[in-house]
């Protein structure tokens, strides 16, 4: 037991000395790419060839997924609405400290890409209805696209940093090769059909029925909360595919043979034969039979 | 007169009971089947519903059987390597097992594929699902007593068997969902307790997954436990027209006969009906219902997992008994035994099934009771048998539960720590609240007076005198029976009497042809 306590000791001195330091890191990286956290290889992509816009990379090397950096000019009304709808928790200067607040209480947006802030907000989640909850659901976005990324351009104004928002080019994606990355990289969590599921502690992975393509990709740049950040390990292309296989043969299934039964697997099949099948059967043997 | 011979002269000519009878004869000459004919033809079946539940698993098993053969005119058993480029094009190119890919191959490529694999598994899961209600049946009514224990214990090694074969079928078509459930099966056979790691080797022919367990499964799966099984099926309705039929007790119904409909004409017609109605139902499940769709899983890779991955529901209680088992290990000895996995998975259903198949000699001995039993109990009649019943359907339904708790946990939106809790406390509490609750009804209907009998219609008919008279009606309107003649044994099929004397001179016997 003791032994226990003096490991929980040291691991939290070294997450007290750690995380400052890990903070301060994006400030000398101002000459490399700056993407969201401090986590060191986070961002790097294994694409050999990087297209770099005013010293930032604005695409992994190929023509899959466009970046597109919202416009500088909406700036000044993304910051009106940030100071309505997002200053009461990550405060007036985007750092996630609020007016009385203590540090480290919420989320610091600077330095976050624009893809970070768009998947948030245009998939509901921000403005949070309950900013306690252990893991904001999917909801009606509040906010419009185009205010959306006018928060995006203000607070990219404070620090401008990568992923900015994708654009993914879904035609020309290899379905076949996205469904293989997708069992690889997404079903443990999503489920092999794409209902999502319960993980622990009141945290889940959500269903992706009916997320937007730009939101898929956003998430697999990004790694929304409890979601891995997939940057160095996919390229354009992958992500692009992965895209193409997630609104397609997951959002529309085909089911040749028959009702898809909610895609819950053996649960609802269980159900199925027991309550229609052998239900039924049982109430035909019962009308065939004699009932005293 | 000429040659011609007319139509009636042909008939007659064919006997009394025509070119059926004729062939019959000839057949009876031969054979001697008119005696075992008749008698199965004269099988009595007792007329209540609860009876029929038991051909639910009769006709289903025929449909697995049936569709079972068209599966495997194309299913290809091997663990080789090839790519896929078949019409379904999310899967194209991708490296896949044979079997993987004859299975898909069967659902898109060959004409009604999808619908006999569909009907097979549907088939299944209606086949164990109407097991497991015979079974209930059989046991709350007390069928299983004296002189039937024999096929209770059939009975018991069915369903045993049935739940195996469903398994192994599930794994044959090698995608990622029935992959994880070999690995599964692998790691609960390794975790008996010494012999675990031979006996994994040994069933896998090496370490995990090797290249013969699909050969392996397939042969079980469509010749070994079907073989044995069609003997068993065959063996328990020889001992069910053997010892005949049990019944509910009732008017005329007593322990020395069995009151009922004949095989011929009355039951035959209505169970073969029976076996159109399941055939009917299993199909228009297979066509309207989709079942295990394995393209969209895609291929089983050991790198590759799919979260929310549940077994068929019959093995339900097993997959929620090692959810919500505690991580429990012992070492010591230069041995691990993995008790999280020993319990729940090897020694529960041990004790589950031993229950079982004890239960017909415990009941003897608790009860003392050796009589022969042709008349049934109603579940009230035995307070306690029916609440220790279930007790034990109370626990396995829990267990059953808990094998979708994330499913519940994201679709009630509750913490899958909290699910995992509730179904542990659930578990273990549910036996002791369903026992009294049981106990409590049953007793209480059996003391109330026409407690649990359906109730008797009165007819009220008013006199021209102004009174009034309550008679019981029969059971049903117009329904009202009239005693019919014996059928007369037809003359072909006349029983010789044994003489009875016997010829012992010198140890040779003479017996009298029949």
């Amino acid at each position: 037991m003791n032994t226990l306590r003096h490991l929980a000791r040291y691991a939290l001195a070294a997450a007290a000395i750690g995380a400052p330091l890990a903070w301060a890191l994006p400030a000398h990286a101002a000459n490399g790419p700056v993407y969201q956290t401090s986590r060191h290889n986070a961002g790097t992509p294994n694409s050999d060839v990087v297209t770099k816009k005013n010293g930032q990379i604005t695409s992994y090397g190929d023509s899959a997924i466009t970046y597109n950096v919202p416009s500088p000019a909406l700036a000044a009304l993304g910051q009106a609405l940030y100071l309505q709808n997002c200053a009461s928790c990550h405060g007036t200067e985007a750092n996630g400290v609020p007016a009385a607040g203590t540090t480290g209480a919420f989320p610091n947006l600077v330095g976050l890409g624009p893809a970070t802030i768009d998947f948030w907000i245009e998939s509901g989640r921000m403005p949070a209805a309950d900013p306690r909850a252990v893991q904001a659901p999917r909801r009606l976005p509040r906010l419009t696209h185009d205010q959306a990324l006018a928060i995006a351009a203000w607070i990219n104004s404070l620090s401008p940093s990568y992923p900015a928002i994708p654009t993914v080019n879904v035609k020309s994606a290899n379905v076949a090769q996205g469904a293989a990355l997708f069992a690889l990289n997404c079903a443990a969590c999503h489920t092999i059909e794409g209902d999502g599921d319960a993980l622990a502690r009141s945290t889940f992975a959500p269903s992706l029925r009916n997320i937007p393509a730009t939101q898929v990709a956003e998430a697999i740049r990004t790694g929304p909360g409890n979601m891995p950040r997939f940057t160095g390990n996919l390229s354009d292309y992958q992500v692009a595919d992965i895209v193409k296989y997630v609104t397609t043969e997951i959002q529309h299934p085909r089911n040749p043979g028959g009702l898809g039964l909610g895609g819950l697997g053996p649960v609802a099949e269980g159900f199925v034969a027991l309550l229609v099948g052998v239900a039924v059967l049982a109430l035909v043997g019962f009308w065939v039979g004699e009932r005293q | 007169m000429s040659d011609t011979i007319t139509k009636r002269q042909r008939q007659r000519a064919g006997g009394r009971y025509g070119a059926v009878g004729r062939a019959l004869g000839e057949l009876d000459d031969r054979l001697g089947v008119a005696r075992g004919g008749r008698t199965f033809l004269d099988k009595i079946f007792p007329d209540h519903w609860s009876f029929m539940l038991g051909e639910i698993a009769l006709y289903s098993f025929v449909i697995l059987l049936a569709t079972g053969v068209f599966l495997s005119l194309y299913y290809v058993p091997s663990s080789t390597i090839v790519t896929y480029h078949g019409s379904y094009l999310p899967l194209d190119g991708m490296p896949m097992t044979q079997a993987y890919q004859s299975s898909v191959n069967l659902s898109f490529a060959v004409r009604a594929g999808l619908l006999m694999r569909q009907m097979h598994h549907w088939a299944a899961d209606i086949f164990i699902g109407s097991m497991v209600v015979h079974m209930a049946r059989v046991f709350f009514t007390g069928a299983f007593r004296k002189p039937r224990e024999l096929n209770w214990t059939i009975g018991v090694t069915l369903l045993t068997l049935a739940i195996v074969n469903g398994f192994l079928g599930y794994s044959l078509p090698d995608d990622l969902v029935s992959g994880t459930g070999i690995r599964i099966a692998y790691s609960i056979i390794l975790s008996v307790p010494l012999v675990g790691t031979y006996l994994a080797f040994w069933v896998f022919g090496g370490n995990y997954p090797g290249t013969v367990i699909l050969q392996r499964f397939f042969i079980l799966h469509v010749l070994v436990v079907p073989g044995i099984m069609l003997a068993l099926v065959t063996f328990h309705l020889i001992l069910l027209v053997r010892q005949k039929h049990t019944q509910f007790p009732g008017e005329g119904r007593t322990e020395d006969n069995v009151v009922g409909s004949p095989m011929f004409p009355v039951f035959m017609a209505k169970t073969t009906g029976f076996l159109f109605i399941v055939a009917g139902v299993t199909a228009a499940m297979g066509a309207f219902f989709q079942i295990n769709p394995i393209w969209q899983f895609g291929p089983y890779d050991a790198a590759r997992i799919s979260y929310a991955v549940q077994p068929d529901w019959y093995m339900g209680f097993l997959d929620g008994a090692l959810r919500i088992f505690p991580a429990w290990q012992f070492h010591g000895f230069g041995h691990t035994i993995p008790l999280e996995v020993t319990i729940p998975a090897v020694i529960f259903p041990g004790l589950v099934f031993g229950l079982a198949y004890a239960w017909p000699a415990l009941e003897r001995r608790v009860t003392g009771d050796h009589a022969m039993h042709n008349l049934l109990d109603r579940p009230s009649d035995r307070p306690k048998r029916t609440a220790a019943g279930v007790a034990v359907l109370a626990l396995i339904s829990m267990l059953f539960i808990a094998s979708s708790t994330d499913v519940i946990a994201n679709y009630f939106k509750v913490s899958l720590n909290t699910v995992l809790w509730t179904m542990r406390i659930l578990v273990l509490i549910s036996p002791f609240v369903a026992y009294p609750i049981a106990y409590k009804i049953a007793k209480e209907l059996h003391e109330t007076k026409g407690g649990g009998r359906r109730k008797v219609t009165n007819v009220v008919t008013r006199t021209e005198s102004g009174e009034y008279v309550a008679v019981p009606a029969p059971a049903y309107v117009d329904d009202v029976r009239e005693e019919l003649e014996p059928t007369p044994v037809p003359v072909f099929i006349e029983e010789t009497e044994p003489t009875g004397e016997d010829d012992a001179s010198g140890g040779v016997r003479v017996v009298e042809r029949d």
